[in-house]
């Protein structure tokens, strides 16, 4: 124990700062490597802050990551325009994920990266909560202040607005399938 | 029982473990007997695990951990730990030092010297009993007193148990050698010359 610690600094540095590599990892998929530090910093500052608040009984990193989405809404989201989610109707037909069995299994963090960067803002959070930090729907749905039903949507979504980039940067690379190598099958 | 149009819309839930057990069992069942289905869900896992791949390989550097933890813990230990750490080493060191006699010597000139300089040759009133130097010094260091042959000799001993000197003069004539005033009580009118530890009287009054 370090001398003068108080009760609060030994829990925020049990229980707050190691989460502190995963924050990092969403803030810079969120608003890029330049700006991810500053995010980082403000979510901690503020975590600091009102840590008298968080209940010990909950997950911390979840209510971290809450402060995070907040942070960004705040500082960085607002002065970006974005265009609104369009809620276009399902494609039943196009067999999003049945690549072949070597692509995506190559290099392509390049590619994955850039996609995921062309994706609206929430569903890029909500794939990254999920994905990455293996949050549960209802998890997400605390962090992003939003129903479950509309956590699914952004998932789903999502993912295959994702496979479709991800596929296209990787015909453009040379390493993923031609479109009509893809064997397409009705459901 | 599951068909392919149903894999498909409960395939992200299926997935990320979100179903029901009772679902989960209907949906294995069918991705049993149907490779497709199998191949769907295999695509969509190595999707997640390349999201995973990309975004992972990221660290945060020690200067950003630094500054997180300056900013906020590190913050409070500074302010609130090097008060009393600070206080404890320095009330520590002069108990310590207390034990030296040379340091003992040393404080007690300070606190000498910081008392000349408050009050040295200053007009002020001392009150305290008289008595005879040679006694208390034979009685105390066993000193070869010459009060039998030679008399007594008046001094001033304040409540603190300090002993003062009284000078000679036309004033304290009779507080130096009238043996009768030994024991009593006096109150001295004069200068106080803290550094000789004596007294010069200017008047006097026995109480």
């Amino acid at each position: 124990m370090v001398p003068g610690w108080t009760g609060r600094s030994r829990r925020f540095e049990r229980d707050a700062l190691p989460h502190l590599p995963a924050l990092y990892r969403m803030a810079r998929q969120l608003v890029g490597v330049e700006a991810a530090d500053d995010l980082i910093q403000e979510t901690y500052l503020r975590a600091w802050r009102y840590f008298e608040t968080f209940d010990a009984a909950t997950n911390c990193r979840a209510w971290l990551f809450r402060i995070l989405r907040n942070v960004w809404i705040n500082r960085w989201r607002k002065s970006r325009l974005e265009l609104p989610l369009a809620e276009t109707g399902e494609e039943q037909v196009e067999p999003y994920y049945d690549w072949e069995d070597d692509f995506l299994r190559d290099e392509m963090s390049a590619e994955v990266e850039r996609a995921l960067s062309e994706l609206p803002a929430d569903y890029r959070l909500a794939i990254l909560l999920a994905d990455v930090e293996e949050f549960t729907y209802e998890e997400i749905a605390r962090v992003t202040d939003c129903p479950i039903g509309t956590v699914m949507s952004r998932l789903n979504r999502g993912r295959k607005m994702l496979a479709r980039l991800i596929r296209t940067y990787g015909e453009a690379k040379g390493t993923g399938p031609k479109p009509d190598e893809f064997v397409r099958r009705k459901l | 029982m599951m068909d392919c149009k149903n894999i498909r819309e409960i395939l992200d839930l299926y997935v990320d473990g979100e179903l029901s057990p009772e679902a989960t069992v209907q949906a294995d069942t069918h991705l049993a007997e149907c490779p497709a289905c199998r191949n769907t869900v295999a695509g969509l896992n190595r999707l997640r695990q390349g999201v995973k791949a990309a975004v992972g390989q990221y660290q945060p550097t020690l200067q950003l951990v630094d500054r997180v933890r300056q900013s906020t813990i590190s913050r409070w230990t500074h302010v609130r730990s090097w008060v009393p750490i600070t206080a404890a080493v320095m009330l520590f060191a002069a108990l310590v030092s207390l034990f030296s006699s040379q340091v003992r010597g040393v404080v007690a000139n300070g606190l000498e010297v910081a008392a000349f300089h408050l009050d040295d040759s200053r007009a002020t009133v001392m009150e305290g009993k008289l008595l005879c130097r040679d006694c208390l010094l034979k009685d105390e260091y066993g000193y070869h007193a010459m009060c039998p042959t030679r008399g007594h000799h008046g001094s001033l001993q304040t409540r603190d148990g300090k002993v003062w000197n009284i000078l000679e003069g036309e004033a304290s004539e009779e507080l130096i050698h009238n043996s009768k005033l030994l024991g009593r009580t006096v109150r001295i009118h004069g200068r106080c010359f803290r550094r000789a530890s004596s007294v010069e009287v200017d008047s006097y009054e026995v109480l």
